[in-house]
């Protein structure tokens, strides 16, 4: 699980493109979208889901499930760990 | 707000409203199409005649569509443009209510199957421009599933059409008012191959690329290019128009890939995008002045 979140955050730096952030500033609990997280946006929604399919091969179907994995990256990880299982 | 809570002259305008329907609807069902086409004219006449607010709402696009007409041709043009917009509400409701007889042809259906049979998902772009709704009921045909992304309870129009139909839509609601703009709902139907119908001219919220139409710059969506560049699907452009009292015309006007390699060219790729789509609307419009529909400033949205 611990490598699974890396790889998230690595994706997040890397291909969303986060400002001024590094891998290491990103805490497991930090909620990704709203101004007290990460401040993703709807078009990053976009992106993410996209790349969630790239690397993980799981699909987030709605925003019921986006709710649920996109709350943090630990929940992100736990969603894609259940999916995969 | 509850009706009874509501000053005394919106509930006034409100059941005005209501009687007003219903007596277009009587006319429809006694005297069919043609009966409602020509209760709207002098309905027209008058609201032409004694409302300046319908002026004000339809003078920035007239302006710049017909920029030599003097008072008189604008006035015209005005009328037209209004006269044109209560033939389609009347069309629908006749749809809605009779089951009219609209003859309708598809110009470029085949390359949309195409594009659709590829698997890729689609993303269809049209604006409240002609018939539109009807373009929507026409969707039934595609071999795949086809979504709108739309605020279905602000879209009077199309809501009032697809209700009359009892509730039967050739598409599923992807309500743009829900978490994340609908647009994980959106990436999730096209990357099934599925089609994803988007206003294209209308800016609610979001972000946004600014465009040339009729010579001045308009802010229009970005998601739609967005979307689609993204989960790598086409974007295509479809408008329907009225062509005649019992036909009307779908035409695909363009069809692209936005695509971009990182996010530094993903910015330009859409700003191309929206150019692209003012392009077609404008070329629509040059063939179908009459049939704009966004009744507000277009160019300070």
């Amino acid at each position: 699980m611990e490598e699974l979140k890396e790889k998230l955050k690595r994706i997040l730096i890397d291909e969303i493109k986060i400002q001024g952030m590094t891998p290491a500033d990103l805490k497991d609990d930090m909620p990704l979208f709203g101004d007290d997280g990460l401040g993703l946006d709807s078009l990053d929604a976009v992106e993410l889901v996209v790349l969630v399919q790239k690397h993980f091969d799981v699909q987030i179907a709605d925003m019921e499930e986006g709710k649920e994995a996109f709350a943090s990256i630990a929940s992100l990880a736990n969603y894609i760990h259940q999916k995969k299982s | 707000m509850t009706p009874a809570s509501r000053p005394l002259g919106g509930r006034l305008k409100i059941r005005l409203e209501a009687l007003g329907h219903g007596i277009f609807y009587l006319t429809l069902r006694l005297f069919g199409q043609l009966g409602a086409y020509l209760l709207l004219l002098p309905v027209i006449a008058a609201y032409a005649a004694t409302s300046r607010k319908i002026g004000r709402k339809t003078a920035p696009y007239l302006s710049r569509r017909f920029p030599s007409a003097g008072r008189p041709g604008r006035w015209l043009a005005m009328i037209r443009n209004l006269t044109s917009f209560g033939q389609v509400l009347v069309d629908r409701a006749w749809l809605g209510i009779k089951d009219g007889d609209l003859r309708g042809e598809f110009i470029g259906y085949q390359q949309l199957e195409e594009l659709v049979n590829r698997g890729r998902g689609v993303v269809l772009l049209t604006a409240h421009v002609g018939n539109w709704q009807t373009a929507l009921a026409r969707l039934d045909s595609l071999p795949t599933r086809v979504h709108a992304l739309m605020r279905y309870d602000q879209e009077a129009a199309a809501k009032h059409y697809f209700d009359l139909r009892d509730g039967r839509r050739p598409f599923e609601i992807i309500d743009s008012e829900g978490p994340w703009g609908g647009m994980i709902e959106a990436t999730a139907a096209l990357q099934r191959g599925e089609v994803v119908t988007i206003m294209g001219d209308r800016l609610v919220k979001g972000s946004a690329v600014t465009v040339d139409l009729l010579g001045d710059p308009a802010r229009i969506p970005e998601a739609a290019y967005f979307l689609a560049g993204s989960v790598g699907a086409p974007v295509v452009v479809m408008f329907a128009a009225k062509t005649g009292r019992k036909s009307y015309q779908l035409r695909v006007w363009d069809s692209w890939y936005p695509r971009w390699e990182n996010r530094e060219q993903r910015a330009e790729a859409c700003r191309n995008s929206g150019a692209r789509f003012a392009k077609n609307l404008q070329e629509y419009l040059d063939e179908y002045p009459h049939q704009w529909y966004n009744f507000y400033d277009f160019w300070q949205q």
